[in-house]
């Protein structure tokens, strides 16, 4: 029911020497989970990408694309018509403009509105870059990396005509640091230099990390090398806000747009109306193409009326597109009648696993672990998921598409979808299993619950005792995420990094540095052995050594069943049928708002 | 005991059950596991974030501490943050939705007539329908009429409100076609659109209503059509249609019109499944929004805001039988 | 909460009381609706009671999966829902359980909540009631103010606050009986206080107590039989207004948890399957819609047939929010 969710801490990274590689964004769980990304406000838990290669746009092939039903993103993009009015179907009550408090994911809402220093473009075949957006190139960094300088493009305004400056983009960036304003994305924060114990411009500090030697240019000086800050200025905090229109009362609200859109009309938890902005440059820009004249975000829908609407396909419902996960019922009608070509579905993105608390009582036993990965029925999650639609069986780790991603089997991580019960029961006989039940908590809307419940009955038949326990998200994060973990045995949870790098599928769910504290290693699993291997693979500035370390890393963790990998997810999104030029990249497995067209 | 005396118990009344419910709503969602401070705390989330949201939020203070500050707030307004960032909550302010960077009262204001349009369209419908269904059932006692409304009525009152709004839904909206099926568009905007988009839920709602308020109009008037007094107007000469309507009917009504009045003042308060069904952004919906984020000062501000109305409801009726009924004034309440 | 009509209600229990059982019986036989409405209802009743001897004699329950009977999409693969000899009433998508074993096992929790609700409702009313209408003064005062509060607070939203705050080992049906029979006694505890001002002022209590009786000799052995009938009426009425508030609860996804069978949870859930798989919807509709009438129409019957006048004012007071 949140429109603000959160996602996964990211690690530190040193610089690397340019590569291929870039560390991937874990996704947010959430929406995995619920099947219903809470967009406009969704994030998709950046993690910091560590060592990609610096000024180059990072084409990454798309390596899922065999995975994606006919009549999709493959295909040719149809040309860009201008007109008419756009209208985004969502479940949010309300849309946060104020990038400082922010978690929203370059191509989707504030990216109609807020350009920033560099932003995402994808491309026909599925491929997502970094391009540069109100800079002129994606960052030139300083010899030891720990300095990255920016030049403004010619021609930036703001929405009421006065020029985009290099103290704007400063302003906008430091005001993220204020307590009344945070929430928002926050890797910045740790990166930059002298920011501890900074608290925002109010009180006339400066942060002076950042320089501006002219209007044009800025400097950012970081704590140590970074290669992937082109990453980290493509996120919300980087666009431009004036400060003598700055009111963090009213900014959530009424932003001053850079983007090719302007916020119009705001009608409280029913809708809000972008309309074109005469100050945007269409020839400065080449994320956005800005079909739409008019773009009207329809708040507070159900998703199983979202998804009836956009099927049904009448009146301005085919001018829509709807901003939430189509969930399984309305999977299984589009695939019965004529919207089918109007249903458009990501390549195998996310990882969904249970977790099993290894701190738990009987379940730190990696034999009894063993015996719940083969208890498991992964053919039943996955019809709760929305049958074959919904993704493929997961068994590694590493997602499909990361290059070096390698198959492998351990006797358990391959067997049959539907589990293999006797040796489970044996196994846990010879362990010598209590009995205990085992609570099974999760997030507690509709789609988690039917898959919770698949994993319960599928444990059950080997002996084991689950109890589901359904938890608000908010709480259900806490349980998680911080504290101690007493509070569970089992839980569901999904993952997905944004860019092809096993190095996000592995640190954040496995690095004991991210046991508690707001981080997602919800098995809280520690082992000396991996946290070294992950920090070697980590390190490692040669692609395909890299690569077979992370392969290692991959069978080492799952060697020890901390989770059950279930299946890889993919998305599915609706559209109405005069909209156009909706494509859902690989990575992140969202549609890309900012190049939806309309047909005449 | 003058009216006066009479309307300032009631006064006090209000104000105790709102300082009752607004502390009982404190203490009831501070006690929820939830920590609401993790909305404000950014990611990644650290220990110190935490503790800075939480401080900003004023969550760190004791639940009386903090229902205290809202009472105060109602009164005088309140403000948040630190100088130079200050937010300014005007009163009466019922606290400052976090989450929506908004003062909660804005929020409701915001969302009222959403609320007061599907109250107020459904309550008239059902009033009518169901006085009209009930009188007339009462009038032909006994006949095929009669039982025919007794069955519809009954079925009514037993059939769930969310599954027959969802079955409309089905039925008129998508196969039908016939009326929007989700949203709310403001009058201002467009009268006729306003009232397409609200016309499924006031059928909805008020069929399901009437069938309460045809059952008792029926009893009462039938009750008061076997009194002496309409035995004695009969008898006078006075038409029908008359000792019915003049009589019968006006007696009958004043136990409908309190039930009347008391379901209006619970519906503004908002209407949580209806408004969920057909995706009215009313503040039912906020409220079950702010439940499931643990938004706490939204929580409080809009359960102290529904709370008075219905109190405020109560009391109205309470003031016009007051009025009405000297005996009621004199022994305090007719209870 | 003001002008309260149920002081009719005292008159004519009060007569009826003294009118006698036989008029009592003979005027319910007669009305076929409250006759054929207590007959459901005493056959749902059988059903909870043998739920689980039911689906085991059978062979079916409602936790098995059946992927076989369902298609790639997870909707059920036969028509009609999956109707089959195996599944009388078609199966549950994405999971194949059969919705046979689910409503017969749902009927558990519907009518152990809505009875157990409701007498939680009708003891704390008829307590709080007692005591109001006897003692009278700050008493009085103490449970009218305890009622204007409760008649305040959104019982929904209470309810979802209250489930979300108990703690997991804390039985999910107990916390459901408490939490709605403890939202629904205002209106029996109304009516008792005055059907208990008006004993209390008649003769034979007087006399009892000028022979020196006390308080609550008084009140059990004078007043309260005295108000049994209207509790009882009361009682009926209000079964199926909790029997809907759980079933509410569940729609809402607050209700017991899956995958305890729950009538209202999978009514939330069929509507959204309407589209592909219509019969989903139809049986614990039905079931859920059919043991509401017939406490209606037996609640009538009975009401009536204790005011032979054919009226009686009865306020009813649904029970709070689930509209």
């Amino acid at each position: 029911m949140s429109p603000v969710t959160r996602g996964p801490e990211r690690p530190h990274l040193s610089f690397r020497t340019p590569s291929f590689r870039t560390l991937p964004y874990p996704e947010d769980k959430k929406d995995h989970m619920n099947n219903a990304p809470r967009t406009p406000h969704r994030p998709s838990g950046r993690a910091v990408a560590a060592g990609i290669a610096v000024a180059a746009m990072l084409a990454l092939s798309a390596c899922n694309a065999n995975s994606r039903p006919a009549g999709e993103a493959d295909a040719e993009p149809t040309a860009v018509q201008q007109g008419g009015t756009l209208r985004i179907l969502t479940p949010s009550d309300a849309i946060n403009w104020d990038p400082a408090t922010s978690q929203n994911l370059a191509i989707t809402t504030l990216g109609l509105v807020e350009r920033r220093l560099t932003s995402w473009k994808t491309n026909p075949d599925g491929s997502t870059e970094v391009v540069p957006d109100l800079a002129t190139d994606t960052g030139t960094p300083s010899d030891d990396g720990a300095s990255w300088t920016f030049t403004l493009k010619d021609g930036l305004a703001f929405e009421d005509g006065t020029p985009v400056t290099s103290a704007d983009v400063k302003y906008s960036v430091e005001r993220s640091f204020a307590p009344e304003l945070s929430g928002g994305l926050s890797y910045h924060k740790n990166l930059l230099k002298g920011a501890d114990g900074y608290n925002g411009p109010y009180q006339g500090d400066e942060l002076d990390s950042i320089e501006t030697p002219d209007d044009k240019t800025l400097v950012f000086h970081l704590d140590s090398a970074y290669g992937d800050w082109p990453w980290i200025v493509s996120m919300p905090a980087f666009g431009a806000v004036p400060e003598a229109k700055d009111d963090i009362r009213t900014y959530t609200t009424q932003p001053v747009a850079t983007g090719p859109y302007r916020v119009a009309e705001t009608v409280e938890g029913t809708s809000v109306t972008l309309e074109r902005n005469p100050e945007w440059d269409p020839s400065t820009d080449e994320a956005r193409t800005a079909g739409p004249d008019s773009v009207v975000f329809e708040l507070s829908q159900d998703e199983t009326v979202v998804a009836q609407r956009l099927i049904a396909d009448s009146g301005d419902d085919a001018s829509a597109f709807g901003g939430s996960f189509v969930p399984p019922a309305q999977l299984a009608q589009v695939q019965q009648g004529p919207a089918q070509d109007r249903l458009v579905t990501s390549g195998p993105g996310a990882l969904a696993y249970l977790a099993i608390n290894t701190e738990a009582e009987g379940l730190d036993d990696v034999d009894v672990r063993r015996a719940v990965s083969l208890a498991v029925d992964k053919n039943a999650y996955r019809v709760a998921a929305g049958g074959e639609i919904a993704g493929d069986f997961a068994t590694t780790l590493v997602t499909p598409g990361i290059p070096g991603r390698e198959e492998y089997s351990n006797g358990v991580n391959d067997a049959a979808p539907e589990g293999d019960v006797e040796r489970a029961e044996s196994l846990l006989e010879e362990a010598g299993w209590s009995g205990r039940q085992l609570r099974l908590v999760v997030q507690d809307d509709a789609p988690t619950l039917a898959r919770a419940q698949a994993v319960q009955q599928g444990l059950e038949r080997a002996g084991l005792k689950v109890k589901i326990v359904p938890q608000a998200d908010d709480v259900w994060t806490q349980t998680v995420t911080q504290g101690d973990g007493s509070g569970y045995d089992l839980t569901l949870s999904s993952w997905q990094p944004d860019f092809p790098s096993a190095n996000g599928n592995i640190q954040p769910l496995f690095h004991s540095s991210q046991v508690g504290g707001g981080g997602y290693n919800l098995a809280r699993y520690t082992s000396p052995e991996a946290d070294d291997l992950i920090d070697r693979a980590t390190q490692a500035t040669d692609p395909d050594a890299a690569a077979a370390l992370w392969v290692e890393a991959d069978q080492l963790v799952l060697g020890d069943a901390p989770v059950v990998p279930l299946i890889y997810t993919k998305n599915s999104f609706l559209h109405g049928s005069k909209v156009e030029n909706f494509r859902i990249p690989d990575f992140p497995a969202y549609p890309n708002y900012l190049q939806v067209s309309l047909a005449p | 005991m003058t009216f006066v005396r009479f309307l300032a118990t009631r006064l006090a009344t209000l104000a105790f059950v709102l300082l009752t419910v607004s502390f009982l709503t404190y203490a009831i969602f501070v006690l929820l596991p939830a920590d609401p401070a993790q909305l404000a705390c950014g990611r990644p989330c650290t220990p110190e974030r935490l503790e800075t949201a939480r401080a900003y939020m004023g969550l760190d203070r004791s639940v009386v501490e903090q229902w205290w500050e809202f009472v105060r707030g109602v009164l005088t307004g309140r403000t948040f943050g630190s100088a130079g960032a200050t937010v300014d909550c005007p009163r009466p302010c019922l606290g400052y939705s976090f989450a929506h960077n908004t003062p909660v009262t804005e929020l409701i204001v915001g969302r009222i007539g959403v609320t007061a349009s599907l109250a107020i369209g459904a309550a008239m419908l059902w009033l009518v329908l169901g006085v009209g269904a009930g009188a007339v059932a009462a009038v032909r006692r006994g006949t095929v009429l009669d039982r025919g409304l007794m069955v519809a009525a009954i079925t009514g009152v037993s059939a769930p409100s969310y599954l027959v709004g969802l079955l409309g839904i089905l039925l008129f909206g998508f196969t039908l076609d016939m009326v929007p099926v989700s949203g709310y568009v403001p009058f201002r905007d467009s009268p006729v659109d306003w009232a397409w988009h609200l016309v499924l839920p006031w059928s909805v709602l008020a069929l399901l209503s009437a069938a309460v308020y045809t059952r008792l109009t029926r009893s009462q008037m039938l009750e008061e059509l076997g009194a002496p007094y309409v035995r004695t107007a009969r008898a006078k000469g006075i038409t029908e249609e008359r000792v019915v309507t003049r009589h019968a009917l006006r007696n009958a009504a004043i136990p409908v019109v309190t039930l009347f009045a008391l379901d209006l003042g619970a519906l503004l308060g908002g209407a949580v499944i209806t408004e969920r069904v057909f995706s009215m952004p009313g503040l039912g919906a906020l409220l079950m929004e702010a439940v499931g984020r643990t938004d706490v000062p939204l929580l409080v501000g809009v359960t102290v805001f529904t709370a008075a109305v219905v109190v405020v409801a109560n009391l109205a009726v309470d003031v016009v039988h007051g009025v009405l009924d000297p005996r009621v004034r004199r022994g305090g309440r007719a209870r | 909460m003001s002008l309260d009509r149920s002081d009719e209600l005292v008159a004519t229990t009060a007569s009826s009381a003294t009118a006698g059982r036989t008029g009592l019986w003979r005027r319910l036989a007669h009305d076929r609706f409250a006759l054929v409405g207590a007959v459901v209802v005493v056959a749902y009743a059988l059903v909870a009671l043998a739920a689980p001897l039911i689906t085991r004699v059978l062979g079916v329950d409602p936790y098995t999966y059946d992927l076989d009977a369902l298609g790639p999409t997870g909707a059920p693969a036969g028509p009609l829902g999956g109707i089959s000899a195996e599944h009388w009433f078609g199966v549950e998508p994405l999971s194949g359980r059969d919705l046979f074993a689910i409503v017969v096992m749902g009927s558990r929790t519907s009518l152990l909540v809505g009875l157990g609700a409701t007498v939680v409702s009708m003891v704390v009313g008829t307590v709080l009631g007692l005591v109001a209408g006897y003692f009278g003064g700050w008493v009085d005062w103490a449970v009218a103010r305890l009622i204007d509060v409760l008649i305040g607070l959104p019982a929904l939203v209470f309810m979802i606050a209250v489930g979300a705050v108990a703690p997991d080992w804390f039985p999910r049906l107990l916390l459901l009986v408490l939490v709605i029979g403890l939202f629904g006694w205002s209106s029996v505890a109304r009516v008792v206080r005055s059907q208990t001002m008006a004993l209390r002022a008649s003769g034979f209590v007087r006399a009892s107590q000028a022979l020196g009786a006390s308080h609550g000799h008084v009140l059990l052995r004078q007043v309260l039989p005295n108000l049994a009938s209207t509790v009882v009426v009361f009682a009926t009425i209000s079964v199926p207004g909790a029997i809907g508030a759980e079933a509410a609860l569940s729609f809402l996804g607050v209700g017991v948890p899956p995958p305890t069978p729950s009538w209202g949870r999978s009514i939330g859930d069929a509507v959204t399957w309407f589209a592909v798989d219509p019969v989903y919807l139809l049986f614990p509709g039905l079931a859920l819609f059919g043991v509401t009438l017939a406490f209606n129409a037996f609640g009538d019957g009975l009401r009536d047939a204790l005011d032979p006048r054919g009226g009686g004012s009865r306020r009813r007071r649904r029970r709070g929010g689930s509209r």
